[in-house]
């Protein structure tokens, strides 16, 4: 059998050959028999007339000679293609219907399942990833919340574990200046940098382009530079291994050890460099201390599964908790796959917008359907001839699933060049902080889901109509193409069925956005607490080399500083000096942008108390240090106390000034002002309280305000972690209040800066509303993209209602005419042609709200301030539809008032 | 070779005639002519697509030589798998033959 294939298709690479040859024996054949003929006395011309005669019709024998060759069906299904072809151009109108509603619901579905499956589905490009762990630490009682370790957790983990090859700790936040130590070099810049430990390079199996990973004993001393880094910095060059890079980490230059392969991203796509962290390191400094700055991530021994190492490990918990009994009671270790890790944010969202797609081309499917219900009871009467002719009914449902496969083919055409324009837009749009956006593309994967998606939806709309549409009793249809037809027949019922479901579907998707619209609105009407208008911002940056006091930094970034009282004098000429600019109000400093960054949460309790085990949690609340004029600078509310002064600095009484919400909960009863408070992390003399101020909501998804400390900046301690020191003492930000607009002022504020201090730089210039904008960005991308998505399911699920309606009203043109001859009023006729499209529309709001009910929880957790099932949503985007949807309904049931009974009944 | 012939039995004629050796077409359509002395009702026209269908399953090679009279022509000649064919279909055809003939006889 399968010879027998081969045989064939050999055959259709040399089909001229063939007909030559059959032509050339065919010849020889008459010619033989018409030789012999001549020699038993035939004359030429009788012998040759005679062979022909006998060998009978050559046109028939070639033909089946042919046919003996060919692949049936490969014929039958050209000629179907052919055919349908020919019949899809006879009707345009039709054909550019239902191609565009298919290119929109396979387009917006291509989209979507590329970036799943650039995101979610291709594994993560190191050996054997699921081995890849990722180890949290779960606060007690929140287990929603996921954290790090400190270095003694991670050495004890690392050296008792039985579950793991490799197991690794990287820190994942720490951004540096980074500048070529050779002379004539670019200026720094600043360049997102992560530590490590040789395990973690070692466990995640990856091997450097250039140079070799440190062996961890800690006689390498320098730095990784990623594939991008090496391009940007040093343009590819090859001999950039044991060149020399300043940063700002040490006083010396690091020597570059490795160039990392290109795409190579540990949960920062921006990182750029990595510093290793040996275990003499880790071991030195601030090794007990317990802040959380590690992420753990393990290689799993062959065979081990995730189940079992998470048992191990939860075996070594309570070592753990003798350890450091504070930082760890309470505290649970939860393992998660890398992968997991990488896209759990996005996760969520994409399966929703995979699931809203799906709807869309759902819709869109029972859209052609429909379309195709309607043209086929046109071409009632040519299929009926065919069935007549002795077309089998297979062989016609194969002839209309040829239409539809080449109809969804066409869609898919034009849904992929759609899909491929989105995709440009949304990758040069991208959100910040959309994992692996370099392996977006359409692949192979892609391209093969398409097909198949395709050929998927066109079985599912050609199938029921094929079908639907062969069984015709040949009676029926001659005796109404005789008569001309009245009320619409199983077909009709058929395609009201469609419709129900396009509109139900269409509100499915409308209420999901709709209620992500109405979060949207309600969380834009939150107030945070300042005014940001008017505000400006910008950063700058102090190199930490400069500020450093000399000598006690460790070589590869200890965990102690030592910094410099400069510090504090700079950043408050700096913030004097800006005050003085004209067109600016006032000046102030904080460590991150206004409503532009995650606030740090610091521990306290009130003086001489002691806070119970496992209560800590309870006590406290985000903190900022600040310098002079920020509270009338954002136009926070003096509640009660004073503001700050410049005499709170570092010679003076240690103070502190506390939020409303804060004073509300801790102090209920009392005047906080006066109380004194111990910070936790600061290690400093207990602070006085001297004022309380309005709440601001830094965070606007939160409901409730948090408890917030302000500490004077002057007054933070000289000595502290590097971590911390790099996060609040070295990073600026500066906070303008402007009288006109902002941007105007900007190049005025940068000249301001470089007066006091030439060397710095100005970074980040934005506005407090553009902040406060990017906070909801996500959300709002959430809702644009199902907005588009619910106006598709709505424009055609609208196209769906009309074209049934406009269907309805021309094949009961007679029976119009005749009630309108026998005096029926216009509001009778129109009655009678809405009656139709209001049932369906009915049914399929009910049908929509009811399903609604249950899908939207999908969404549950993006929504804020209203509940998965808003009466007021529900009812809104329902009655939204409707009237679009009675809109398409009364249009082409009016034009049955302008059929003019005479031309209808004539046309008989 | 038409609708009097029972089906198949052409196949089997034309195994038949070449289990001697290669023939062209002609050749093979004068044989079963001369052999059966003129009886069976032969449309010459029949004989190739017979010939092709062969060709595709694999019982007949067909390539071209040079005819007694000096001619090119298409040479067909058995397979392996023909000559088998031919032995099996030749077994049936007896049998069947036969058990008609019973019939025939005892009706």
């Amino acid at each position: 059998m399968l010879r027998e294939i081969v045989r064939r298709l050999g055959h259709l690479g040399r089909t001229s050959q063939f007909e030559r040859e059959l032509d050339e024996e065919i010849r020889f054949h008459i010619e033989a028999r018409a030789g012999e003929l001549e020699r038993s006395g035939l004359r030429r011309a009788d012998a040759e007339a005679q062979a022909r005669r006998e060998f009978g019709s050559r046109a028939r024998s070639n033909e089946d000679t042919r046919s003996a060759w060919q692949f049936r069906w490969i014929e039958e299904a050209g000629a179907d293609l052919r055919y349908a072809v020919r019949s899809l151009r006879r009707s345009p109108a039709f054909a550019l219907t239902a191609i565009a509603c298919l290119a929109l619901g396979i387009g917006a579905n291509v989209l979507i399942f590329s970036l799943v499956d650039a995101v979610l589905l291709r594994s993560l490009s190191f050996p054997e990833p699921d081995r890849l762990v990722t180890i949290w630490f779960i606060p007690p009682n929140q287990s929603g919340q996921k954290a790090g370790t400190n270095a003694l957790a991670y050495v004890t983990l690392r050296d008792h574990n039985r579950s793991f090859e490799y197991l690794g700790a990287a820190r994942l936040d720490a951004a540096f200046n980074v500048g070529d130590d050779s002379p004539g070099a670019a200026p720094p810049e600043r360049i997102r940098a992560q530590w490590f430990t040789v395990d973690l390079v070692r466990g995640l199996g990856v091997n450097p382009v250039l140079g070799r990973w440190p062996n961890g004993r800690g006689e390498d001393s320098g730095v990784v530079i990623s594939y991008g880094l090496w391009q940007h910095l040093f343009g590819g060059a090859t001999d950039v291994i044991g060149k020399q890079l300043r940063t700002d980490l040490t006083q010396t230059p690091l020597a570059i050890l490795d160039v990392t392969p290109a795409g190579f991203e540990l949960l920062n796509p921006d990182a750029g460099l990595w510093v290793f962290q040996s275990d003499q390191n880790l071991r030195s400094g601030a090794y007990r201390s317990s802040n959380r700055i590690f992420t753990l991530i393990g290689r799993l021994k062959p065979g081990v599964t995730l189940d079992q190492a998470q048992a191990d490990l939860n075996s070594l918990m309570p070592s753990l908790v003798q350890e450091m009994p504070d930082m760890n009671r309470g505290w649970s270790i939860r393992l998660e796959k890398l992968h997991d890790t990488y896209v759990g944010q996005i996760r969520k969202p994409l399966m929703i917008f995979q699931g809203a797609v799906f709807l869309v081309l759902l819709i869109a499917c029972a859209n052609v359907a429909g379309l195709q219900l309607a043209q086929a009871s046109l071409r009632q009467k040519e299929l009926s001839m065919r069935a007549a002719l002795g077309s089998s009914r297979g062989r016609i449902i194969r002839q209309l699933l040829t239409e539809s496969a080449l109809l969804s083919v066409l869609g898919g055409g034009v849904g992929l060049a759609l899909a491929w324009g989105g995709l440009r837009l949304f990758v040069n749009l991208s959100p910040g902080g959309f994992p692996r956006l370099g392996a977006i593309g359409l692949n192979p994967t892609v391209l093969g889901s398409t097909l198949l998606l395709c050929l998927i939806s066109g079985v599912v709309f050609g199938t029921v109509p094929a079908i639907q549409i062969s069984r015709p009793d040949l009676m029926d249809v001659l005796r109404e193409a005789a008569r001309g037809s009245t009320a619409g027949g199983t077909p009709e019922k058929l395609r009201g069925v469609f419709v129900v479901a396009q509109v139900s579907l269409a509100l499915v998707l409308l209420v999901g956005a709709g209620l992500l619209v109405h979060s949207w609105l309600r969380l834009n009407m939150v107030q945070p607490g300042i005014d940001p208008r008017r505000l400006i911002t910008f950063q700058v940056p102090f190199p930490r080399s400069l500020y450093n006091a000399s000598g006690s930094s460790t070589p590869a970034g200890g965990f102690q500083a030592d910094l410099n009282p400069r510090i504090h004098l700079l950043s408050e000429q700096i913030r004097a000096r800006l005050a003085l600019v004209p067109g600016v109000e006032s000046a102030a400093l904080a460590v991150t942008p206004p409503l532009g960054g995650v606030p740090r949460r610091m521990d306290f309790q009130k003086e001489g108390q002691v806070v119970a085990p496992g209560q800590q949690d309870n006590w406290s609340a985000e903190w900022y240090p600040i310098g002079l004029d920020y509270f009338r600078t954002l136009r926070i509310p003096l509640l009660a106390g004073r503001d700050f002064r410049p005499e709170d600095k570092d010679t003076g009484a240690p103070v502190v000034m506390i939020s409303s919400a804060m004073a509300q909960q801790y102090w209920p009863h009392e005047n906080p002002v006066g109380q004194r408070i111990q910070m936790n992390l600061l290690y400093d003399p207990p602070r006085e309280i001297v004022g309380v101020v309005g709440d601001v909501r830094q965070d606007r998804y939160q409901h409730d305000p948090q408890p917030q400390l302000y500490v004077p900046r002057a007054q933070l301690p000289l000595k502290m972690d590097l971590a911390l020191s790099q996060a609040i003492m070295l990073t600026n930000t500066f906070i303008v209040r402007t009288k006109a607009d902002p941007a105007q002022l900007a190049s005025a504020l940068r000249s301001a800066v470089a007066e006091v201090d030439r060397t710095q730089a100005v970074t980040n210039v934005r506005t407090v509303e553009e902040y406060a904008g990017g906070q909801l960005q996500d959300l709002r991308e959430y809702v644009a993209l199902l907005s588009v998505f619910g106006g598709i399911s709505v424009a055609l699920a609208v196209i769906g209602l009309f074209g049934m309606m406009a269907h309805a009203v021309s094949q009961r043109t007679n029976e119009i005419g005749i009630r309108m001859a026998l005096g029926a009023p216009p509001a009778t006729v129109l009655g009678l042609m809405l009656r139709q499209g209001l049932v369906v529309t009915a049914a399929g709001l009910v049908i929509g709200l009811g399903a609604s009910l249950i899908l939207t929880r999908v969404i549950q957790s993006f929504l804020w301030g209203v509940t998965a099932t808003d009466p007021l949503t529900f009812a809104l985007v329902g009655c939204g539809l409707a009237v679009i949807a009675l809109l398409a309904c009364y249009l082409p049931a009016r034009r049955a008032l302008h059929i003019d009974p005479v031309i209808a009944l004539r046309s008989e | 070779m038409s609708q009097d012939l029972l089906p198949g039995t052409l196949y089997m004629m034309v195994l038949r005639t070449l289990a001697a050796g290669p023939l062209h077409g002609y050749a093979i359509a004068k044989r079963i002519k001369d052999a059966s002395r003129g009886d069976l009702a032969i449309e010459d026209g029949s004989l190739y697509p017979a010939l092709n269908r062969m060709l595709v399953k694999g019982w007949l090679k067909a390539e071209w030589g040079t005819s007694e009279n000096n001619r090119r022509a298409r040479f067909y000649r058995l397979t392996p798998d023909g000559r088998k064919q031919l032995e099996q279909e030749a077994g049936d055809f007896d049998r069947l033959i036969k058990s008609i003939q019973l019939v025939m006889k005892s009706a």
